[in-house]
């Protein structure tokens, strides 16, 4: 296409060899456009990998569902396995209820509900708060006794302090996730429910799972362009001129560039970035460390469906995944594995906690789940992020309203979950960065 | 797994569906599959409308994306296999390598009638010595049709790209090309009519095939073609995965009426009559497919095919009152080369 109009320009440098940087790479490529993909680390793939261990268990970074048209987008289609079964449940008070449906039984809650929805629609003014959003979405009684003490253990932060678009990460409306459950159970494969924004979540959309692990996208995608990745090669600073990205700086050696494409979180992008304060406001910018304990057990169905959302205060965690019941391939025969996600600060006594006791920690706290836990427990490998999920904190609402629209840097382009600071997925991530490159194309040759 | 699998499912069916069947080595060889942009607005600003399968063949364990240019709204598969890969996507037993009456029956000859008056009603106008190129013709269905019902002294050519569609062609006494019509050696400016019926949508490259296409033809010389129409009532009903025109893998690129208007005037054709025409047949594919894919039995869903003549019939008939309200199943453009157009 404009393959040979890019040739003697500049090379587009990529930070970051996960899945935005190698989806951004591959899409230059198609296109002609030169580039250099710099990966700080010694491999590709980043978040988007898979550890296996010696006995037949595998981990992702939390667990990680990607979707067949997702798959069908990169061409991998053919070597993933069909997830059969998907759901969620919420243990709340000493019992389970399933996600949505069990929820809508329970008198307290819909009362409430409704009750919120019709105040809600006399309500002029938008919610300031997340606190505010879900109490008028949910009611008080579920947001005050599940969304929000989930959302902020999730997230650190109080709910009346985060900002209300918060609530633009839940699924959409509760008709269109009966709707998608009702087509997974006629159709037997786990359709898709919250797993994209940027694509409608249909029923011909359902969960896949790669063999040997969600690096398969990676590989894919990073087919036929070692030429041009560096590993080993983190990028030192983006040297901006008069508003414009126009060079990198990794290893010592400057690099000029006709535009940058960084995959970073947005927080440590801005502290590269050099000759614009533009990016000034992202240092703010706070993501939540996460903690993701794997626990192996003998026995599988261990939790009543693949996530249990644990909003009660006496938790360590706030979600549990048994992942083994929508890919059984993930756990050898007869065990099973359950992750739990505890969020963090860096330095704190979680974060800092050994693998084991962390282990024990939780194995105790799921004792009222799980009463002969302790008894199936078999070890625990941890693994522990400094980026899970962006906080969306009131105080630089704006400033992250202003970002999702640009940079401020022209010619510099922030892609994929964390580069974004959005809560996206995997999906959404190569969606977003190819309508990103697009952009970027059209700027170059503008 | 075996819990999850409908009784009646095959082990093609199973692998049909993304499943993993690696004793078949056939089935579960992935083709080799690359994004592709809008071959009329030569950008990648396009969004996926549907995922699915080879619900009818089953050459391979891929997913399809059919994606739809945001710009001019073609509908097209991308990633799509490739060219190398044409052998497997299109098999031995493939219907237009076929499509003949042991096969097909009572469907052959209503078929053979309705497509009879079809083309003729286009050729009607045609001189005595004019010369007429079928464009991916097949086993030479349309051009058996115009020697048998068109004037004798009509000069038929034939261009296909399957060794075997010409060798059927050619052994009953058609005079027919292999290879592509941008490849082939034709002779410039000397036919009357061109037919792409049913071809359009399997090419990689539209608009190369119909400005070679518009090189052949004389000025003020004519193309016809018949595609399938993405604006219609099975389209939006099944377009999600089901849909028959999609026929995962090979069509390649699928038309509206506003599509189809952009490629003829990006290769400098007139657009003659732009109007749509019944079939059935993509809906009886969308119920196949549908029923294929949700593991029905197979007696059911054989119930949905070109050989059930009941099925064909029904919705000949529902696709009847579509066309009525000008939203039949396929789209018939008639385009033409301007009269006094350089070569």
């Amino acid at each position: 296409m404009q393959a040979m109009s890019h040739a003697a320009k500049k090379p587009v440098a990529i930070i970051g060899a996960g899945l935005a940087g190698l989806t951004a790479a591959a899409q230059l490529r198609r296109n002609g456009v030169p580039f250099v993909l710099f990966e700080a680390g010694p491999k590709i793939a980043g978040l988007a990998t898979t550890f296996n261990d010696g006995d037949g268990f595998s981990y992702d970074f939390g667990a990680h569902f990607i979707t067949n048209r997702l798959a069908a987008a990169i061409g991998v289609s053919a070597e993933c396995r069909t997830v059969r079964h998907y759901g969620e449940t919420v243990f709340a008070g000493d019992r389970t209820y399933s996600y949505p449906l069990g929820l809508m039984g329970v008198p307290r809650f819909v009362l409430s509900a409704i009750a919120a929805r019709a105040s809600a629609a006399a309500e002029r003014r938008p919610p300031q708060s997340a606190a505010e959003w879900f109490r008028r979405r949910y009611g008080k009684a579920m947001a005050d006794e599940v969304a929000i003490p989930l959302i902020e253990a999730w997230s650190g932060a109080r709910a009346d302090e985060l900002s209300p678009a918060v609530g633009a990460s839940i699924p959409g409306s509760i008709g269109n996730t009966v709707l998608l459950k009702l087509a997974g159970r006629l159709t037997r494969r786990a359709v898709a429910c919250g797993y994209s924004r940027e694509m409608p979540e249909t029923p011909n959309v359902w969960h896949v799972y790669p063999h040997g692990g969600v690096g398969l996208l990676c590989q894919r995608l990073a087919a036929g362009l070692d030429d041009a990745i560096r590993l080993d090669s983190p990028v030192e600073v983006i040297i901006t001129d008069g508003g414009r990205a126009v060079a990198v700086r990794a290893g010592g050696r400057e690099q000029e560039v006709s535009a940058v494409v960084s995959t970073a979180p947005c927080h440590l992008m801005a502290k590269l970035v050099q000759g614009s304060d533009a990016l000034q406001p992202l240092a703010r910018f706070r993501y939540r460390p996460m903690v993701f304990v794997n626990m192996r057990f003998t026995g599988r169905g261990l939790l009543p469906d693949v996530v249990t959302w644990t909003p009660g205060k006496q938790f360590p965690f706030f979600r549990l995944t048994e992942t083994p019941l929508s890919m059984p391939w993930l756990a050898p025969e007869g065990k099973t594995l359950i992750t739990a996600d505890i969020g963090c600060a860096v330095g704190d006594e979680i974060w800092t906690m050994p693998e084991e006791q962390l282990g024990e920690l939780c194995v105790e706290h799921l004792q009222p789940l799980i009463r002969d836990a302790r008894q199936r427990y078999l070890g625990c490998r941890v693994l522990r992020t400094t980026i899970a999920y962006p906080v969306f904190l009131r105080e630089y609402e704006a400033d992250r309203q202003r970002f999702e629209r640009s940079t401020g840097v022209e010619g510099l382009y922030s892609v994929g979950r964390n580069g974004e600071f959005a809560h996206i997925f995997m999906e959404d991530v190569f969606w977003r960065t190819t309508g990103k490159m697009r952009q970027l194309m059209q700027g170059l040759s503008a | 797994m075996e819990r999850y699998l409908p009784r009646a499912m095959t082990l093609t069916a199973i692998s049909r569906i993304g499943e993993t069947v690696r004793d078949d080595p056939v089935a579960t060889a992935s083709l080799n599959l690359a994004p592709v942009p809008c071959c009329i607005c030569e950008t990648d600003d396009a969004e996926p409308v549907g995922v699915g399968e080879d619900f009818e063949y089953q050459t391979s364990p891929d997913t399809f994306l059919a994606m739809r240019c945001r710009s001019c709204g073609l509908v097209y598969l991308s990633p799509r296999p490739a060219v190398a890969d044409l052998d497997r996507i299109y098999p031995e037993h493939y219907h237009a390598f076929q499509f003949t009456a042991e096969h097909y029956g009572f469907v052959y000859q209503v078929r053979r009638r309705l497509e009879a008056r079809r083309v003729l009603s286009w050729c009607r106008h045609l001189d005595d010595d004019a010369r007429i190129i079928d464009v991916g013709c097949g086993d030479g269905f349309h051009l058996g049709l115009l020697r048998e019902f068109g004037r004798p002294t009509w000069q038929l050519e034939g261009v296909d790209n399957s060794r075997r569609a010409v060798d059927t062609a050619t052994r009953s006494g058609l005079r027919v090309h292999q290879g592509s019509v941008e490849s082939l050696d034709l002779p410039p400016a000397s036919y009357d009519m061109a037919l792409l019926i049913q071809t359009i949508e399997h090419v990689g490259d539209p608009p190369a095939v119909l400005a070679a296409v518009r090189r052949l033809l004389k000025p003020g010389g004519r193309v016809v073609i018949v595609t399938d129409n993405t604006d219609s009532l099975d389209f939006k009903l099944f377009k999600g995965r089901h849909w028959g025109g999609y026929h995962f893998p090979r069509h390649w690129n699928l038309f509206n009426a506003r599509t189809l208007g952009a490629l003829a005037r990006k290769v400098d054709l007139e657009v003659e009559s732009l109007t749509t025409a019944m079939s059935p047949v993509n809906w009886v594919y969308s119920i196949r497919n549908t029923l294929v894919d949700l593991g029905f039995p197979l007696w059911l869903s054989n119930r949905f095919s070109l050989e059930s003549p009941v099925s064909l019939a029904v919705f000949t008939g529902f696709d009847l009152l579509h066309q009525l309200a000008g939203r039949g199943a396929l789209l018939r453009a008639i385009l033409r080369r301007p009269a006094a157009a350089a070569q």
